[in-house]
């Protein structure tokens, strides 16, 4: 059985805002209020703990509108249950961050 | 080779990620570059259709890839050291340094604690051979036996850790025991040299006996602590079955079996080595 990973109020915050479609740094700094000094490192930390990992945007996809490839974050499966259980520890969480708009 | 476009930014900003890059591990540093020239490039067009000030924005990540870039740099210290030899013997030593500290803060002025110290300093010196042959004495035998050939080099390197380690934590014991024992100096003198002399045995056969296991628990190879420890066997089979606990090496150079009971057909902890090309 593995082990839920607690996490802090921060992280479960960006945790949350990626589960919820926010994948670019900026959007999450947007969106939860953080500043980047948060995000960007606590990023790294979820994704070395392995609760989200990173992609790069296509490349020729990015060049053809014009505009820089990005990184973008995606929630892994234990992310999905360390999210679910984050919510479960911080119940406002769910209230704080609208789902994202496709 | 894929051509990768990178937008162009503020001669500011590049002069940044060009300085803060420096942080970063050379590894990771052209992604790290080309992940912070794309957001900066987001963050001035978003500041343009919103028709608001970059400044802040460009400030505030300022300040994120500046702790980005440090964290990236602590990780891989950390993902360098954690475990190792030299983690070790910096602890000791900065454990060293403060119990000094604290003696000397205690005593008032170096001065006062130099004639303490140097009293001391031979007392100690002749008692700590015997507490190394007290500890040698009473030691257990179940850790002795190591069936691994492993080269001479890396023998040398272990018994040289392990002799610098043990003179590390008897000199720590000393400082320790003069750091509990200084404020008492004066008002009972005599109370306080036993007392110290006391001390200084206590401390350096608790440590001397974490060493000993310490060292038991290490990669003959790479001298990094051995990491998780997995249950084998079960207990209710002892007289059937082999059991007791396995610890690897995160590096996969070998593999460490503690017995849970010493048995006549298994004694001693084996180290099997999984690397055959050490």
């Amino acid at each position: 059985m593995t082990s839920v990973p607690r996490l802090s109020h921060s992280a479960a915050l960006i945790l949350k805002a990626l589960s919820l479609g926010y994948c670019f740094g900026l959007d999450i700094m947007e969106i939860t209020g953080l500043p980047s000094g948060t995000v960007y490192p606590a990023l790294r930390r979820l994704e070395r703990d392995g609760l989200v990992e990173s992609k790069w945007e296509p490349e020729d996809e990015a060049t053809a509108s014009q505009r820089p490839a990005r990184r973008y974050y995606e929630v892994t499966r234990s992310g999905k249950t360390a999210a679910t259980a984050a919510t479960q520890r911080y119940p406002l969480l769910a209230r704080l961050l609208p789902e994202k708009r496709s | 080779m894929n051509h990768i476009a990178r937008p162009t930014l503020p001669r500011f900003e590049r002069c940044l990620l060009t300085t803060v890059g420096r942080l970063v591990p050379v590894q990771d540093r052209d992604e790290w570059s080309r992940t912070w020239q794309a957001e900066l490039w987001y963050m001035h067009q978003r500041s343009h259709h919103r028709h608001i000030s970059p400044l802040a924005g460009i400030t505030d990540l300022s300040i994120g890839l500046m702790r980005d870039a440090l964290w990236l740099r602590t990780e891989g210290w950390r993902l360098n050291f954690s475990d190792t030899a030299t983690l070790c013997l910096a602890s000791l030593l900065v454990l060293s340094l403060l119990s000094s500290l604290i003696a000397l803060v205690l005593a008032g002025s170096w001065d006062s604690l130099r004639p303490y110290l140097r009293d001391q300093w031979m007392r100690s010196v002749i008692a700590a051979p015997y507490i190394v042959l007290v500890l040698y004495a009473t030691a257990s035998r179940r850790h002795t036996a190591q069936r691994s050939i492993t080269k001479w080099f890396s023998w040398v390197k272990r018994q040289f850790f392990f002799v610098v380690k043990t003179l590390q934590i008897l000199f720590l014991a000393f400082l320790l025991s003069i750091a509990v024992c200084v404020p008492l100096h004066r008002p009972f003198p005599l109370t306080a040299d036993l007392m110290q002399l006391f001390a200084f045995v206590l401390f350096g056969l608790i440590g001397l006996r974490w060493a000993i296991h310490d060292q038991e628990q290490r990669c003959k190879h790479c001298l990094r602590s051995l990491t998780t420890p997995a249950r084998v066997g079960r207990p209710s089979h002892n007289l059937l079955e082999w059991n007791g606990t396995e610890l690897s090496c995160k590096h996969g150079h070998g593999l460490l079996s503690i017995p849970e009971m010493e048995t006549s057909w298994c004694q001693y902890s084996h180290w099997i080595d999984l690397d055959v090309s050490i």
